[in-house]
């Protein structure tokens, strides 16, 4: 079956077998590894990508249907060396530990603000309840998707970052 | 040890280092760099820290026990202030001062303004070479730039933008596809494979039948997939030969009989934990290409070396002909000390003759993993006239905790991790009692210490309240350590544990010393009157001696505490006979965004002058027991049996 995605603004021509999810072709055809399986029914939120806005598992979605859509997976969401400010609130944040579940929360958070710039905490917890993280760093992915909305208005300092993405110092989050 | 198997100097003058122990997102890469970074006063990003590949880095037995920090820390950093010794020596000699002028500065060494040379430069003709002296001088804390201070995790950018590559993103040329034809339960040996139908399908490359391993290789995943579930197995099903019980003394004082019988009160309660999944978001996954000379293996492991002789036993290479090369891994919290999946892939590799990739699926990570034992604990104790524990009588029913079989040399330290208790008691019986199970086990976050603090703490509070004390003020009168006495009274004192709730909330005081790290929580629930608890916030006071990054110590117990509440309310294992019944996250839920506590405050109070000690399992330890026991303040129901479900607490609140 050939088809024709628009991914990360770019245009691929791929021959997928038919029914073909579009997380086999992703990862399978192009190469785009940062979306990651985790349970194939699509219930764990680790394979998240935004289609025509939206956060979607792409691992219930037949790559046919996504020919029709505009996709941006966690590969597209930099531009350059600027990172999304969710990308960058997630580093200064540490909001991640193994970091299998990272991708598909930071999908999440940023169709979130794309729709909604001032989220509260029950929004941004209602948005993120598909990605299931087990090392358990909710607290701080909550904070990351404030800081970046934050950020997004104008408000709060960016953080200061050096090459390898690890900030300096940072102000104690506890206490 | 020798420097250069722990430190080498590259020709740009950065820096690489080696060590046999694994990332799992504890955090390990981002301390032993900067510590590193520290003793040769370089910036963090200058230092590129190897873990796990049998090739490069020295033998390691494992990553569990919370040891990295612990052991591999204070040897990294010795190799590097060796390092840094060595280089000052040889700058001496090439700049023809003494070495006692020369300073350490980004990479150079100079006296002052003057002449500078490259650690580059020094290590031109000769690399780092020597064995480190066990007492060689570290830096003093006054010149310290990187060692105690926070910083987010070295992966943390290629982890945002998906750069990182975990096991299954490894793409080597001809790449192929595994997938295992899983038998109906554990143990069935295939007697017959009927292989017809799979051969015909698209993509098939290889159907395998060797010894326990039956599976298919194809071209693509779901082509796998589809070969496996066509081919037609006979399973033939063994009659299970139960291992006897083993029964370990961990304590077994004199008296014990008689001062129960003299004790002014006495109380006996059983506690009971289910089994549990390490629900990793990432099924296991490995890449092995075996070849008639040698196999590379990529994978996500505990133990790499023991994954490089289990795949060379299995294939049959001689083990330096086998290469494992640990990669990113979704977090297993002890699973992967099993070999399991690397040495199928391998077997798949060897018939197909092509790398093969195998992923299991979200069906055979809850079924066919090991998961954490079921646990049992009897506690009987006597209190005397003063309310202070007399006796103490604890055994311990559960299942080996580790991925190997029942070993009497390790059971004290695994199954019987934290039976003991913390607390100054003059009489004591603990006793282990580990069983038989069909379910496969392994290592698990803690070991057996969460079931046994959680029955230990409990038991605590019910303690306390029987005889009118407070809860915390009767554990102080049992505890000495004063490291101890003080995580308690800090947490106590943040937490205003005590103070007077709205109706229907409570808070739960647990505490633990874990392999040298101290640990106190405070829970604070609300309960609804169906029964539904919901943790709204959790204080944790940790000491782990001396602390490399503050905030990744946080990061570690704030995880800790949330995956422990979910295993507090929500996770149970379902399972008969040795066959799992669970299979998705439907079956097996696990806490969500829409759970977490509105707040974990964590403060890190370490004694510098400590050792540091481990913070990856210690967080997890007491949160089921200060939950329970938040749920008793709340509303009365005493609840001994995990998960803390809403029928439970419906049953156990008292008639009102």
């Amino acid at each position: 079956m050939r088809l024709v995605l628009t991914i990360n603004g770019a245009t691929y021509e791929v021959d997928a077998p038919p029914g073909a999810s579009l997380l086999s072709v992703l990862r399978d055809d192009l190469g785009l590894t940062g979306t990651r399986f985790g349970c194939g029914t699509g219930q764990c939120g680790s394979c998240f990508v935004i289609a025509d806005g939206r956060a979607v598992a792409s691992c219930l979605m037949p790559a046919r249907q996504a020919a029709e859509r505009e996709i941006t997976t966690i590969e597209g969401l930099a531009h350059g060396d600027t990172l999304h400010p969710v990308q960058e609130a997630f580093i200064a944040e540490d909001a991640m530990q193994c970091g299998y579940c990272t991708s598909g929360m930071v999908i999440s958070a940023a169709a979130l603000l794309a729709r909604d710039s001032a989220p509260d905490d029950a929004a941004i917890r209602d948005a993120l309840a598909g990605n299931l993280c087990r090392c358990g760093v909710y607290g701080r992915a909550i904070r990351a998707v404030k800081r970046a909305a934050d950020r997004g208005r104008g408000r709060g300092a960016a953080p200061a970052m050096n090459s390898s993405g690890v900030e300096g110092a940072k102000p104690a989050m506890n206490g | 040890m020798n420097v250069e198997e722990r430190i080498r100097v590259e020709p740009d003058g950065s820096i690489t280092a080696f060590s046999g122990k694994i990332e799992f997102g504890q955090g390990i890469r981002t301390a032993f760099a900067q510590l590193v970074a520290n003793e040769l006063d370089l910036p963090v990003d200058r230092v590129r820290v190897v873990l796990g590949d049998t090739e490069q880095v020295p033998f390691d037995f494992g990553t569990f026990g919370s040891h990295s920090v612990a052991q591999e820390a204070p040897a990294l950093r010795r190799a590097a202030a060796f390092a840094r010794r060595t280089l000052i020596e040889r700058a001496a000699a090439r700049l023809g001062l003494p070495a006692t002028r020369l300073q350490t500065r980004d990479g150079t060494i100079g006296d002052g303004d003057g002449k500078r040379v490259s650690y580059a430069d020094l290590v031109r003709e000769a690399p780092l070479a020597g064995a480190i002296p066990d007492d060689e001088p570290l830096l003093p804390p006054e010149r310290w730039r990187h060692l105690g201070q926070p910083l987010s995790r070295v992966e943390a950018r290629d982890i945002v933008t998906g750069r990182a590559r975990y096991t299954a993103d490894v793409r080597l040329d001809g790449l192929a596809r595994g997938a295992i034809a899983r038998p109906p339960t554990r143990g069935a040996r295939a007697a017959a494979v009927d292989d017809r139908a799979a051969r015909a399908m698209p993509g098939v490359i290889a159907v395998v039948h060797d010894g326990d391993v039956v599976g298919v290789v194809a071209e693509r995943d779901e082509q796998a997939r589809a070969a496996a579930d066509a081919l037609e197995i006979d399973w033939e099903i063994p009659k299970r030969a139960d291992a006897p019980t083993q029964i370990v003394p961990m304590r077994e004082d004199t008296g014990i009989d008689a001062a129960l019988a003299s004790a002014a009160l006495t109380r006996t309660a059983t506690y009971t934990l289910p089994s549990i999944s390490s629900a990793s978001i990432g099924p296991s996954a490995a890449v092995v290409d075996v070849r008639p000379d040698g196999a590379s293996v990529y994978a996500g492991t505990h133990r790499p070396f023991g994954l490089r002789d289990a795949v060379a036993g299995r294939v049959g290479l001689p083990q330096d002909r086998v290469r494992v090369m640990p990669q990113m891994s979704s977090g297993t919290y002890g699973r992967s000390s099993a070999p399991d999946v690397g040495v199928e892939a391998a077997v798949l590799s060897k018939h197909a003759h092509r790398p093969v990739l195998l992923q299991w699926s979200r069906a055979e990570e809850f079924a066919y993993s090991p998961s954490r034992p079921e646990a049992v604990l009897e506690v009987t104790a006597g209190l005397g006239a003063d309310g202070r524990i007399v006796a103490w009588r604890y055994d311990e029913h559960t299942n080996v905790h580790t991925a190997a079989g029942p070993d009497p040399r390790v059971a004290a330290m695994t199954s019987g991790r934290n039976a003991v208790p913390p607390y100054d008691i003059p009489s004591a019986h603990v006793v282990l009692h580990i069983e038989p199970t069909p379910l496969r086990t392994a290592n698990f976050r803690s070991l057996a210490a969460a079931e046994n603090v959680f029955a230990i703490e409990s038991f605590m509070d019910e303690l306390a309240h029987a005889s009118g004390q407070d809860a915390v003020a009767f554990r102080l009168r049992h505890v000495s350590d004063p490291r101890l006495r003080r995580v308690m009274e800090r947490v106590a004192d943040v937490s205003r544990y005590g103070e007077k709730l709205a109706e229907r909330r409570g808070r739960g005081f647990a505490c633990t010393l874990y392999h040298g790290t101290y640990v106190a929580q405070v829970a604070e629930v609300d309960v609804s009157p169906s029964g539904a608890v919901r943790v709204l916030r959790v204080w944790c006071v940790v000491d782990p001696g001396l602390v490399v990054n503050p905030d990744g110590v946080r990061n570690q117990v704030e995880g800790g505490i949330q995956q422990s509440a979910s295993w507090t309310l929500l996770e149970e294992l379902r399972h008969r006979e040795g066959r799992v019944a669970t299979t998705s996250w439907d079956a097996y839920p696990i806490a969500t965004f829409r759970d977490a506590p509105e707040s974990i405050t964590v403060l890190v109070e370490g004694d510098a002058s400590a050792p540091s000690t481990g913070v990856g399992e210690p967080g997890a330890v007491p949160t089921s027991a200060a939950i329970a026991n938040a749920v008793f303040a709340a509303c009365g129901a005493r609840l001994r049996d995990v998960p803390l479900t809403r029928e439970r607490v419906r049953k156990g609140q008292p008639a009102s």
